[in-house]
């Protein structure tokens, strides 16, 4: 199958590939970009182990055609820090030791920025349904979840 | 929330620092299996059996070796056979079939080509001719008397046979005279249960990168739980030697038992070597669950006698385990521990048969949740009846130091009693149970191992030290033997980088199971800082003109009277010339682990309606022994419930009547998701294990072996209907409802 | 003479003696010296069984010391997941 020329921003970058028609974004960015912060962990879009935000949704870029990418804007784990400085959400998981293997950990930030960008207050019950796509396996969710709740606290500046 | 006994201050074990991977892991850069490339690497893809049973009379790949991108191509014809007795003989079946597919989803042959999808076109082209045989799923077809073998190769382990069978183990355990104790108990209660199969559900597919030179030195990147396994076992598949094959630990995305083997390595370095080019080959989520070890299935029969005042005086056991395709051996044994109470009389029996479905892994304390489940629903049925609290009940009966395992050797220290009374007096068992809810206990324990580990700990010309050492980091360990480095040397914990080597640049250290890292590595590490100590102050007193008596190691400084004390930075910066280098490695074949028992207690409601079963609160207590990292105890006891919240309500394997699993996807498999759940409450239990330098009792797998009778337990006491077949899933409550 | 406690699997070498006395100076002599007074047991053991010694249970414990009056359990072999 030939190949396509794909044009569009990641993490605030221009850039540009290759990709077959049936080259899903994920594979693009891993594989084409070396971003290999999203990881496939289903391929089927169940797992949200490689969720991105494109154009500011929440999506699993196993399921999008790279093609498909053309001229959007698309931001993974690895954009989010602001150079040296760690997004809050990335500190909270940090100090509330919401990972232990790590693998599902890129997809969730993904997921909690998108919640957190739209929503600054939320609930701990919205909080689960918007991580509901993200399967972790490892921490049961509990210390994911205060994590975001103390991160929406720093985001808000209120300094507890 | 943490109940400890009297124990020494630290002052760094116990505290609850970032962990040093954290880092890379929330920037994207830590690097697991798959997220490795070399240059000019081949993808693979494997031909897999689609059938349950079957005879290949023929597999002919020649299409395959023709086609565009594919330089290489192997069938079991590729690689040594192994004597049937031979110990790895059924891992090396397993990576690839010889002459016979055991399971839907058989590894028959395997395709590396330039791209994945020249791999997968190549693997459609690959023509096999079956002779189909009978495929048999469960126990009873398994045990009739007339059942076709499953793998004719399996020969009973641990009893006479004579000859090939579908039994793969059998083990009795007796003391006492249950017969007798039955017919004296005021009461006896008898119940049938049984459970699916489920997969320890890791996100991250078993991946590797392996790379084979000209000279057959063999580089392996691979995610696993034990890189040495993997070079062993890699080793004994090829039949080629252990020192060409180096094996380097990418991180690990999850393995709780189904990373302590291997399935991809041999096929991905036989690849390569004929190739000449590096190979990665990584699994598809689908065959991951269609091809690697879930847990066996089960059914049991528990009957326990107890008095009218709670004394649990008998229990008889009989359990079946269906264990897939070949001998599943070891992982029995958790049955057979789990008499956590007194009883005096006791028969427990245990089996294995085979099934064509795929040879099954360890998951987290294996074979012990399943006969938890049991054991703890009947032990819950005996307090209804008695109106005994379910705590008390447990407390009346529980083992102390001292008193017989079921397997006849006395406990050593345990803080099962400690657990109960925590949660006796903890705050979700004095508040009243919510309306329209009910409340269950369970308990549960597994025994740990310990086995060796090797550590080697450098000082650094700045004071500073790295501590290195082979056991993969799957829950927060390296910094767990940062922790107890740093309270050896009396350094800060992140003047220490904690560093999991390769198997060329540490010694040998056993897989990270059984909950052993922390216990046996961190032991490794603590005899190495003290090795270093004694060194230290012999440098400390050359440098100070003392004898070396005359030297004391307190807070990371050489102590002399009348001297300054000397700072570990200013011995390490004259280590050339006191002496050369500061490294010290110790190893140990480590003994003594102390058992982790746990407690759990949830509050569920059940939707008379639909089936539906909510949990609104959860409490697991367990024994850590000594939390060096208490997040990160924590984190396994949270992640352990949860998967056995899962085990209970939900996962199962569906196969069809020829052995195709169903719902081989994540969809269909569905594990507990955020919105599945309130917070996982916890409270750590520290009852020292004495034979640690700090008291450490792993902690990894206990959690998982109580939820599935504590939810049934609660459920029992919300409809009056004892639930006795895993999963608890929405149809099957509404049938159990529905009977009268 | 260090007492040896047999799980029930075993017993049918030691026409169901649970606890018998043996004599050795390591785990590994003990093995051999109930090798030969019952045939097949030693070689069971040695296959099919840690050994617990002084509360520690050993997989591989030929070479371990013991005293005349140890205790020492055989049990089914240990893993873990």
């Amino acid at each position: 199958m030939s190949r396509t020329h794909i044009t569009c921003t990641v993490n605030g970058d221009p850039v540009d590939f290759l990709a077959s028609d049936d080259t899903s974004l994920l594979d693009a960015l891993r594989d084409e970009l070396g971003l290999t912060g999203a990881k496939e962990g289903c391929g089927t879009g169940d797992c949200g182990a490689c969720s991105v935000l494109i154009d500011g949704r929440l999506n699993c870029s196993c399921l999008v055609f790279a093609p498909e990418a053309e001229g959007s804007d698309i931001v993974t784990v690895e954009g989010i820090a602001d150079g040296d400085r760690l997004h809050p959400l990335q500190q909270t998981f940090l100090e509330g030791a919401a990972l232990q293997c790590g693998i599902c950990t890129p997809g969730v930030l993904i997921a909690a920025k998108a919640l957190l960008d739209e929503n600054p207050d939320p609930t701990e019950t919205e909080i689960r349904y918007a991580l509901a796509g993200n399967l972790c396996r490892c921490t049961g969710y509990d210390k994911i979840i205060r994590s975001v709740q103390e991160a929406a606290v720093r985001l808000k500046g209120v300094v507890r | 929330m943490t109940v400890t006994e009297d124990r020494p201050t630290y002052k760094w074990v116990g505290t609850r620092p970032i962990r040093h991977d954290g880092y890379e892991k929330v920037i994207g850069k830590a690097r697991f299996a798959a997220d490795l490339n070399l240059p000019g690497q081949l993808h693979a893809a494997y031909l897999r059996s689609p059938h349950g049973h079957a005879r290949i009379i023929s597999i002919d790949t020649s299409t395959a070796a023709g086609m565009p991108g594919v330089k290489a191509v192997v069938t079991g014809a590729d690689f040594p056979d192994l004597d049937p007795t031979d110990p790895n003989f059924d891992v090396s079946v397993n990576v690839m079939a010889r002459g016979m597919a055991l399971y839907n989803g058989h590894a028959l042959a395997a395709v590396a080509a330039s791209t994945r999808a020249e791999a997968a076109a190549a693997v459609a082209t690959i023509q096999v001719e079956y002779e189909l045989l009978p495929v048999i799923l469960t126990l009873d077809e398994s045990m009739a008397d007339d059942a076709p073998l499953v793998n004719e190769h399996n020969i009973t382990r641990f009893v006479e046979s004579d000859g090939p069978s579908n039994l793969a183990t059998a083990n009795v355990l007796e003391r006492g005279d249950v017969d007798a104790a039955f017919a004296a108990a005021d009461l006896v209660v008898e119940r049938e249960f049984d459970t699916a199969f489920v997969h320890q559900g890791y996100i991250e597919p078993h991946g590797c990168v392996v790379d084979v030179g000209p000279n057959g030195k063999a580089d392996i990147w691979a995610s696993s739980q034990g890189h040495f396994m993997v070079r062993s076992l890699t080793a004994a598949i090829l039949g080629w030697e252990p020192s060409k094959i180096k094996v380097t630990p990418a991180e690990i995305g999850g393995g709780f038992g189904g990373k302590t083997t291997i399935y991809l390595e041999p096929i991905a370095a036989r690849l390569s070597q004929m190739s000449g080019r590096p190979v990665k080959l990584v699994m598809t989520r689908e065959e991951v669950l269609r091809a690697t070890g879930p847990a066996p299935a089960s059914q049991s029969r528990v009957k326990i006698g107890a008095s009218n005042d709670g004394e649990l005086t008998a229990i008889e056991c009989w359990f079946g385990y269906t264990v897939g395709c070949t001998n599943d051996l070891a992982g029995l044994i958790g049955a057979m521990s789990v008499a956590s109470y007194k009883f005096p009389n006791l028969k427990l029996e245990a089996i294995g048969m085979l099934t064509n479905t795929p040879k099954t892994a360890a998951y987290r304390a294996p074979s012990a949740p399943q006969a938890a489940f049991a054991i703890e629903s009947v032990i819950d049925e005996i307090a209804q009846a008695l109106d005994m609290d379910p705590i008390d009940l447990r407390l009346k009966n529980a083992v102390v130091e001292g008193d017989p395992t079921a397997m006849g050797m006395p406990h050593p220290r345990i803080g099962f009693v400690e657990c109960l009374e925590a949660l006796r007096d903890s705050d979700h068992y004095r508040s009243p149970v919510p309306d329209g809810a009910a409340r269950g206990i369970g308990s549960g324990f597994w025994f740990n191992i310990g086995e060796q580990s090797s550590a080697t700990v450098n000082l650094n010309e700045d004071g500073t030290a790295t501590v290195i050492t082979g056991s993969p980091d799957i829950g927060g360990s390296r910094t767990s033997m940062a922790l107890m480095a740093a309270e050896e040397l009396g350094i800060d914990v992140y003047s220490i980088t904690p560093v999991v080597a390769d198997t060329e640049s540490v010694g040998f250290t056993d897989v990270t199971e059984g909950s052993r890292a922390t216990f046996s590595t961190g032991m490794a590490v603590v005899n190495a800082c003290r090795e270093l100590i004694e060194e230290l102050r012999a440098r400390a007193a050359k440098i100070l003109g003392v004898e070396q008596d005359a030297v004391t190691w307190v807070d990371g400084t050489a102590v002399a009277d009348g001297h300054d004390p000397l700072p570990l930075a200013a011995i390490t910066a004259k280590a050339k010339s006191t002496g050369g280098p500061l490294t010290v490695t110790a190893s140990l074949n480590a003994g003594g682990a102390g058992p982790s028992f746990a407690v759990h207690c949830c509050d569920l409601t059940v939707d008379e309606e639909t089936g539906q079963v909510t949990i609104l609160r959860y409490t697991a207590t367990q024994d850590a022994g000594t939390a060096i990292h208490p997040s990160y105890v924590e984190g396994q006891m949270q992640g352990g419930t949860v998967q056995g919240i899962g085990w209970a309500l939900n996962e199962e394997y569906v196969f069809d009547d020829e052995g195709s699993m169903e719902n081989a996807s994540f969809l269909d498999y569905r594990i507990p998701v955020a919105s599945d759940l309130p917070m996982i409450d916890t409270i750590v239990i520290e009852v020292p294990n004495p034979a640690h330098p700090y008291g450490v009792r792993g902690v990894g797998e206990t959690g998982i072996v109580p939820p599935m009778a504590t939810i049934a337990n609660a459920i029992a006491r919300a409809t009056s209907t004892r639930m006795t077949s895993l999963p608890m899933s929405p149809p099957k409550i509404l049938a159990a409802l529905d009977t009268p | 003479m260090p007492r040896v406690h047999l799980m029930s699997d075993h017993r049918r070498f030691t026409n169901g003696e649970a606890i018998v006395e043996s004599e050795g100076a390591t785990v590994g002599a003990v093995i051999a010296e109930l090798e030969q007074r019952y045939p097949g047991l030693g070689e069971a053991l040695t296959h099919g069984a840690s050994a617990g010694v002084n509360g520690v249970i050993h997989s591989e414990p030929q070479y371990l010391a013991v005293d005349p009056d140890t205790d020492i359990y055989f049990v089914a072999p240990l893993t873990g997941g």
